[in-house]
């Protein structure tokens, strides 16, 4: 192998570029669209949470449901902020991260499994928080938390967390190995 | 496009890997963390200035650990956004800068620059140890500002750098 190619960084999958760049598209729209709409969403979280007293505690006394009303609101979008920062990096992440793999991983198996993991730990993860807001007004803060941590924080942010450490460990190694 | 050293690599990887997992670790561990630097503050009580009001030392003591943990929120976020600085200014400096010992250079600042969201560890666990203010100057004078001193240095370096190259090189 000549020293420019052994050098150069090489290119991960198609598929994992275009779920990178659609993450990062869709976390843009995302950003827009709660600029856009800021309104409307926050209209229909309202009207969500008010068609749920019991979820959320509501009692029907107008000063003590405003506060609980709006501690939800601005959960909700707080969660929105998320899904748009999140998509937005974990798009990057994935490119940097999948394109080491496909340079210093070795085997075909390892480099395979290290890019799955990135892509598709990376892609789903900043769902987690779209989810989050879209359970707020349906299940509550908490519970709609839960939710979301179990169904999609923990599978798909624990694949990055390991991918990323494998990495870590692959890329330390063949330091070590070299010096 | 050239990929830089393999140091410069796995700096840019690890601190992308320690970003991730404290954003785990925040999330799932908040009670345990919120327990811990409760119980740091009450360990110093000088250093925070606790003077043994229920009401004043609870007022104190919840400004200190909302530092720790606005410190490690910053970990977080720094550290994915570092990593990916450090990898992507990285590979340009490989790809762009003609001569090899600017290269160097460049890479020891960039590699330290991307050690910067350390310094917000140091922060979240000065401010618990040495009281607010106290901690927040040590970890800002003695970590954040060299580090981020270095980032910023390599980054316009580097950027006088890749003009100089192309001078270097002629007309197209």
């Amino acid at each position: 192998m000549k020293s420019a190619e052994r050098d150069a960084w090489r290119l991960p999958p198609v598929s994992t570029l275009l779920t990178a760049v659609l993450l990062i598209a869709c976390a843009e729209v995302g950003g827009a669209s709660m600029a856009k709409w800021k309104l409307e969403l926050s209209r229909w979280a309202r009207s969500a949470i008010l068609a749920r007293p019991a979820v959320h505690g509501l009692v029907g006394v107008r000063d003590v449901d405003e506060g609980v009303i709006d501690e939800s609101l601005v959960k909700f979008d707080a969660a929105l902020r998320l899904f748009h920062l999140h998509a937005e990096g974990m798009g990057l992440v994935i490119i940097a991260t999948t394109m080491t793999a496909a340079t210093l991983a070795r085997g075909d198996g390892t480099r395979r499994a290290l890019t799955a993991l990135l892509t598709v730990g990376g892609a789903g993860y900043p769902t987690g928080y779209l989810l989050w807001s879209v359970l707020i007004p349906h299940y509550g803060i908490e519970r709609g938390k839960a939710l979301a941590e179990w169904l999609v924080w923990i599978p798909f942010g624990g694949a990055t967390i390991v991918a990323m450490w494998w990495l870590t460990a692959l890329v330390g190694l063949r330091l070590v190995r070299r010096s | 496009m050239r990929r830089p050293p393999l140091v410069v690599v796995f700096v840019a990887v690890l601190v992308i890997a320690l970003g991730e997992t404290a954003g785990a670790v925040m999330s799932t561990l908040r009670p345990q963390l919120d327990r811990y630097a409760r119980a740091r503050v009450a360990a110093n009580p000088q250093a925070h200035g606790l003077a043994g009001s229920a009401e004043y030392d609870g007022e104190i003591t919840a400004r200190a650990v909302y530092t720790a943990e606005a410190g490690l929120s910053f970990f977080h976020t720094h550290a994915q956004g570092l990593g990916l600085v450090v990898l992507f200014t990285g590979t340009v400096a490989a790809t762009a800068v003609r001569w090899r010992r600017a290269r160097a250079v460049l890479y020891v600042l960039l590699t330290a620059g991307g050690l910067f969201p350390a310094g917000y560890l140091v922060y979240s666990l000065a401010a618990l140890e040495w009281g607010k203010d106290a901690g927040v100057e040590l970890a800002e004078r003695y970590v954040l500002t060299p580090l981020g001193s270095a980032a910023i240095l390599g980054l316009v370096a580097l950027a006088a750098l890749i003009v100089a190259s192309r001078r270097g090189r002629g007309p197209a």
